[in-house]
């Protein structure tokens, strides 16, 4: 069917541009290749901070800081491309509000979650009607919020949360490197940061919680050692940029004081894990523990910027950005 | 009592157990403890003296919370009149969630007159205080920001139908308009559209209307517009008069105070 609306490109065609590769040599994917600085189980620093949207009921601003790599880029680049890319996605939260009329009735807060790419967000642009991975993101994290909220106390109404996302994590490192993996593990970091953002914009929209709520993410990588030896290792907190080969990636929900998950994507082959000697955990297990550590360092970033929401909200102090 | 409750709560916070305290509004019970699920100022409420029962913890969702211990409530402040103890930094607009509930008073502004019932969207969820001694604009609870706005711009017809998909609907139902003389009320001669109007709730009702009742005195319209489009005043408990031409015309009128 043809598109009457828009200014159509020529009928017969176009040639995608091919670009000559920048990386020339190996020693350029060596070299090019992002690095993780990192602790294995040190988080990357994130930026929050709730209520920046005025025309919403609640809102939250969430990102990552930029891996070290990028620093380095910048102050000597090698390349125009930047080596790793950091999330970054603002949440609103309109409501309650009253259901559409054609809804049947519901005792029930009824919740609609919708995480959406901006065009320019990945490195590979994203249409403007949403995609089946941006869906899947919504549903996992309408599950992961579902269970915090105490939907019971707002009945006949509707809570609509939206997310856009203007940096994403990348997959992958750009170079088109052989031994790269090509698995949309950028996704899993996506939705934790999602949950997190959500929870804030929550608290800050004063909708009745059991907890707060924070999204972490563990992974399993086999990056070569200095003898050529992969051995995989737990880390938390991974930039799939930054490594070869994840083998298997966890991303949770968590309540830290209570306990409790309220969503688990665990992804690939866990079964590699080399732990330490006298662990006796399973992969998934470890994985599944990693990425509740990582759950609790966001939590804790988390709690400062629902304070300080609370804070302004209450007139007490003007706002500020809650770092890690 | 315990001294160690914080002045401020975030969900999930654990606030006190449940033999000393039982939970208010923004607070949950979980394994025999108190725990916050809003954010803000923690509210303890005295049990009543001479009754058993216990204080009673709340997470306010209020600005205008009392005894929070902290010294940042200005409480009463003239319509219009800027708080002054925030005058140093411009004070961020508070939002409430705060729906409508049985026996909860709000204003509304009319959107259809039919022979059997009036279709009207609610503006405003009165605070629980604020019903008893009337309408003051600056002590209302609501997400709405600017109550004299919504008010003052409530008959101008051009604004009707984009925002009340946004609001609440209610229905005030013909023998729900008064008490007295039920069956010979034409509801023609109590609302027209675009009326604001006092009622308070009486059912949740169901899928998309809640229903609401005007028979107090102290219930009815409280602003209207005449046919020429001024303003009116009122004159008897069913009759306002135009301000401006002296044309009277029918209503039921909330008692002014």
């Amino acid at each position: 069917m043809t598109d009457r609306r828009r200014i159509n490109g020529p009928p017969s065609g176009t040639r995608p541009a091919v670009f000559a590769s920048s990386l020339n040599s190996a020693s350029d994917i060596a070299t090019g290749r992002p690095q993780r600085q990192r602790q294995p189980n040190e988080l990357r620093k994130i930026f929050l901070k709730t209520g920046l949207i005025p025309s919403a009921s609640g809102s939250a601003y969430l990102e990552y800081e930029p891996s070290a790599s990028l620093a380095a880029a910048r102050s000597s680049p090698k390349s125009l491309i930047p080596p790793s890319s950091a999330l970054k996605l603002a949440c609103t939260v309109h409501g309650p509000k009253p259901l559409p009329r054609s809804a049947t009735f519901s005792p029930n807060l009824v919740l609609t979650t919708h995480i959406k790419y901006a065009p320019f967000a990945a490195r590979k642009r994203k249409g403007h009607i949403r995609d089946a991975s941006e869906r899947d993101l919504g549903v996992h994290l309408e599950t992961a919020l579902r269970g915090v909220i105490v939907a019971e106390r707002w009945p006949k109404s509707g809570l609509d949360i939206t997310i856009t996302i203007l940096e994403a994590e990348d997959d992958r490192w750009w170079g088109d490197a052989p031994d790269s993996h090509d698995a949309p593990w950028g996704m899993m970091n996506v939705l934790a940061g999602c949950i997190t953002a959500a929870s804030a914009a929550i608290s800050d929209a004063r909708i009745d919680c059991l907890d707060l709520i924070a999204g972490g993410v563990a992974a399993i990588v086999a990056d070569e050692s200095e003898d050529g030896e992969a051995k995989p290792k737990l880390m938390l907190d991974t930039d799939p940029a930054e490594h070869k080969a994840i083998l298997s990636a966890c991303v949770v929900a968590y309540m830290p004081s209570r306990d409790e998950i309220t969503e688990i994507w665990l992804k690939g082959d866990s079964s590699k894990a080399l732990l330490g000697p006298d662990d006796k955990r399973s992969g998934h297990e470890a994985l599944l523990d990693g990425a509740v550590d990582a759950a609790r360092g966001a939590h804790s970033v988390l709690a400062e910027a629902v304070r300080e929401s609370a804070e302004r909200f209450a007139g007490l102090a003007p706002g500020g950005g809650a770092t890690q | 009592m315990a001294s160690t409750l914080p002045a401020l709560a975030i969900p999930g916070q654990r606030l006190g157990p449940v033999t000393s305290y039982s939970a208010g509004p923004g607070t949950h019970v979980q394994q025999s403890n108190v725990y916050a699920s809003i954010a803000g100022p923690v509210v303890v409420e005295p049990a009543q003296p001479g009754s058993k029962g216990k204080a009673t913890l709340s997470v306010s969702r209020s600005i205008r919370a009392p005894g929070t211990g902290n010294a940042s409530k200005p409480v009463t402040t003239a319509p219009g009149a800027k708080p002054a103890a925030t005058s140093a930094t411009p004070k961020p607009k508070v939002k409430y969630n705060t729906l409508p509930a049985v026996d909860s008073v709000v204003l509304a502004r009319v959107t259809r007159v039919q022979k059997r019932q009036a279709t009207v969207s609610i503006l405003v969820v009165l605070d629980e205080s604020g019903s008893t001694q009337g309408v003051n604009p600056s002590q209302t609870t609501s997400d709405n920001d600017n109550i004299e706005a919504i008010l003052s711009s409530a008959a101008n017809p051009e604004n009707h139908s984009s925002s009340d998909e946004l609001r609440f609907q209610a229905l005030i139902r013909k023998e729900d308009v008064r008490a007295v003389e039920k069956d010979r009320v034409v509801m023609d001669e109590m609302f027209r559209v675009g009326d604001i109007v006092r009622g308070t709730v009486i059912s949740l009702g169901d899928q998309s209307f809640y229903y609401l009742t005007t028979a107090r005195n102290d219930l009815g319209v409280v602003m209207a517009r005449s046919e020429a489009g001024n303003m009116m005043f009122p004159v008897s408990w069913k009759e306002m008069r135009d301000s401006v031409t002296g044309q009277a015309e029918m209503r039921k009128v909330a008692r002014p105070f």
